[in-house]
């Protein structure tokens, strides 16, 4: 019996270990690419040993083909969509999980079934309708159409954690004389700001990482960072290194907002699990 | 008319789309009583105490408060307090944020509000605690809290929804007396929800018994206890509950099988449910023949379960019988303790 113990942990880690190499496997190949030379990334057989140089981030840093503004481009894009998201999901979300009005079950669906649509269908649409409205290329154009997958998706992910703050503790608040609106600022805000801080990091997340709509509603103006690192890849010649400090540059966020944000999202991923247990 | 903190509940009726949930409650609760709402589960007392608080609206009927009409206020409206089931603490916040939430949300001077928490704590007994969040404290701690947060802007009603049914058996016990006495001190009418009638016999100025969302008899626990009005309420009240034998009442006497079983008011002949608390059974010379079928030992007292033809009868006794499982005996009543019912309507007669 003793004996079995550290052979589990062993063969744990084992599985773990290789998933996590599966992960990071790209992840690392990415990060030595962007120090090699266009001819150390192309050498064949690959060469792991090589002459490390940072001209390929000086180059999208500070070069021609400089990737900061559309690091902006993406910041701004994100940003605004997160926080319009949020704005909006919240109250929405409360009234789905909570509040009895006519035809809530069919606006729930309907906020469900926008989500049903494959993206790639809405785009010529999409850019019809920014091209009427001048909204092609512009901050405001991305933004809002950022909103049509990401306001569904927000919805539903906080419906559940306003459905797991018991019902009881509102109705105290409403007797406590506390108003609609104040008993979701004092009571049921803070009791779902797991789940709040989780869903704003899933929404940045996407928009920060969106490609499809970027491409083909965004333009000159603005280009976020993943259509700028397309780029790098032409007809004439792909340049990896670029490609690769590009795409450590574009992670660097998401990976510090992970690592800042890890108690949160693996809280708010578990609380759906164990009801109630885990906001506490 | 209802007088300060008087409550009045006229042709209440609740539905829930096809299913009524109260027939038209009337009730008139005097200020300053405490009032116990009792009856089983899916009877209706939590839907009556909820209309009261106005968490639930009325479909047809009244809710009067101090004589006015308060049917269509909000709950924040009716300057009600309600301690819930289940507490409603706010985790986030401490015991302190907890119980002066009432206060700050009418916006009360802060030093107001720190000087009515430490009363309210030091009432219920959690002074000490005034740091701690709910998550910190016992279940009874958490009770006390919810009782001090329902204390603090001294309502003109406070409602209990089984405010001691997570509590163990001891602390219960504890905490019914203190429940009692704080009531008391107050002097604030209270409403209190329970399917525990031990609870309610041991609490209530008044009862209310409510049975399939109607209310079937309202008095003191006494009244409850020695005159139930319906046969339902004679099975539901006393522990154990009131034995009824079928029989046919025949001027002074019911006769049960062979056996004329003496009662004291005379009348008849009809069928008749005769009603005979456990504890005025007696094991007698005459009487209805039935065999020991198990005697409960509960130290200070003991409970005997008779099998009499196909009906089972209890008797409870503060004394160990001389009597073996599986003997015969024959079991009488003091005619004066005897309860007749309609079998049909269930009625007392």
């Amino acid at each position: 019996m003793n004996g079995s113990r550290p052979l589990r942990r062993i063969a744990l880690a084992l599985v773990a270990g290789s998933g996590l190499a599966v992960w990071a496997f790209p992840v690392l190949w990415g990060l030595l690419t962007s120090f090699k030379t266009e001819r150390d990334v192309l050498a064949y057989p690959p060469v792991l040993v090589f002459t490390p140089t940072l001209d390929n981030y000086r180059e999208v840093i500070f070069g021609a083909s400089s990737i900061v503004p559309n690091l902006w481009s993406s910041f701004v894009v994100a940003t605004a969509a997160t926080l319009l998201t949020m704005l909006l999901a919240v109250p929405a979300g409360y009234a789905l999980g909570r509040l009895r009005y006519p035809a809530k079950r069919a606006s729930g669906f309907y906020v469900l079934a926008t989500q049903m649509l494959p993206p790639v269908g809405l785009i010529i649409p999409y850019y019809l309708v920014l091209q009427k409205v001048g909204g092609l290329d512009t901050y405001g154009g991305l933004t809002v159409i950022y909103l049509t997958f990401s306001l569904p998706f927000a919805i539903w992910l906080l419906v559940s954690y306003f459905e797991d703050v018991p019902l009881e503790m509102e109705e105290a608040a409403l007797l406590d004389r506390a108003g609609r609106l104040r008993t979701l600022w004092y009571v049921i805000l803070p009791q779902v700001r797991g789940g709040i801080a989780v869903t704003t990091i899933f929404v940045f997340l996407n928009a920060w990482n969106e490609f499809m709509f970027a491409v083909v509603l965004g333009g000159n103006r603005v280009r976020p960072v993943t259509v700028a690192m397309f780029n790098f890849i032409s007809v004439e010649q792909t340049q990896w290194a670029r490609l690769a400090a590009g795409a450590m540059l574009a992670m660097a966020p998401v990976i510090l907002i992970g690592i800042f944000a890890q108690r949160h999202i693996v809280k708010g991923l578990t609380v759906g699990a164990v009801k109630g247990g885990g906001r506490r | 008319m209802t007088g300060p903190g008087g409550v009045r509940l006229e042709g209440v009726v609740k539905r829930h789309g096809a299913t009524t949930v109260l027939h038209g409650v009337d009730l008139a609760i005097e200020p300053g009583e405490f009032f116990v709402l009792l009856g089983p589960s899916g009877s209706g007392k939590t839907t009556t105490l909820r209309i009261l608080a106005g968490l639930e609206s009325v479909s047809a009927g009244r809710v009067l408060m101090d004589g006015a009409d308060v049917t269509l206020q909000q709950p924040g409206e009716r300057d009600v307090a309600m301690v819930f089931q289940s507490y409603a603490l706010y985790p986030h916040m401490t015991v302190a944020q907890n119980i002066g939430f009432p206060l700050k949300m009418v916006r009360t001077a802060r030093h107001d509000i720190e000087r009515a928490v430490s009363a309210a704590a030091i009432k219920v007994g959690i002074g000490h605690l005034l740091q701690r969040t709910p998550g910190q404290l016992s279940g009874g701690q958490q009770q006390r809290c919810a009782l001090a947060r329902a204390i603090v802007r001294q309502p003109r009603l406070f409602l209990l929804d089984e405010p001691l049914s997570n509590l163990d058996a001891k602390l219960r016990l504890e905490t019914r007396l203190e429940l009692h006495r704080l009531q008391r001190s107050l002097g604030v009418t209270t409403v209190y929800v329970t399917h525990d009638q031990e609870e309610a016999m041991t609490l209530a100025d008044r009862i209310a018994v409510f049975i399939d969302g109607r209310i079937v008899q309202v008095g003191t626990p006494r009244e409850v206890y020695a005159r139930p009005r319906t046969i339902t309420v004679a099975g539901f009240i006393g522990t154990p509950p009131m034995n009824l034998i079928p029989g046919r009442w025949e001027g002074d006497a019911v006769i049960v099988g062979d056996e004329r079983m003496p009662v004291a008011t005379a009348g008849g002949p009809r069928a008749v449910m005769l009603g005979v608390r456990p504890g005025d059974l007696r094991i007698a010379e005459r009487g209805l023949a039935a065999v020991v079928e198990r005697i409960e030992d509960l130290g200070d007292s003991s409970i005997l379960s008779f099998s009499a033809g196909d009906r089972l009868l209890k008797q409870k006794s503060d004394r160990l019988p001389a009597v073996r499982e599986g003997e015969t005996v024959r079991l009488d009543f003091a005619p004066e303790t005897a309860h007749l019912f309609d079998p049909q309507s269930g009625g007392r007669l």
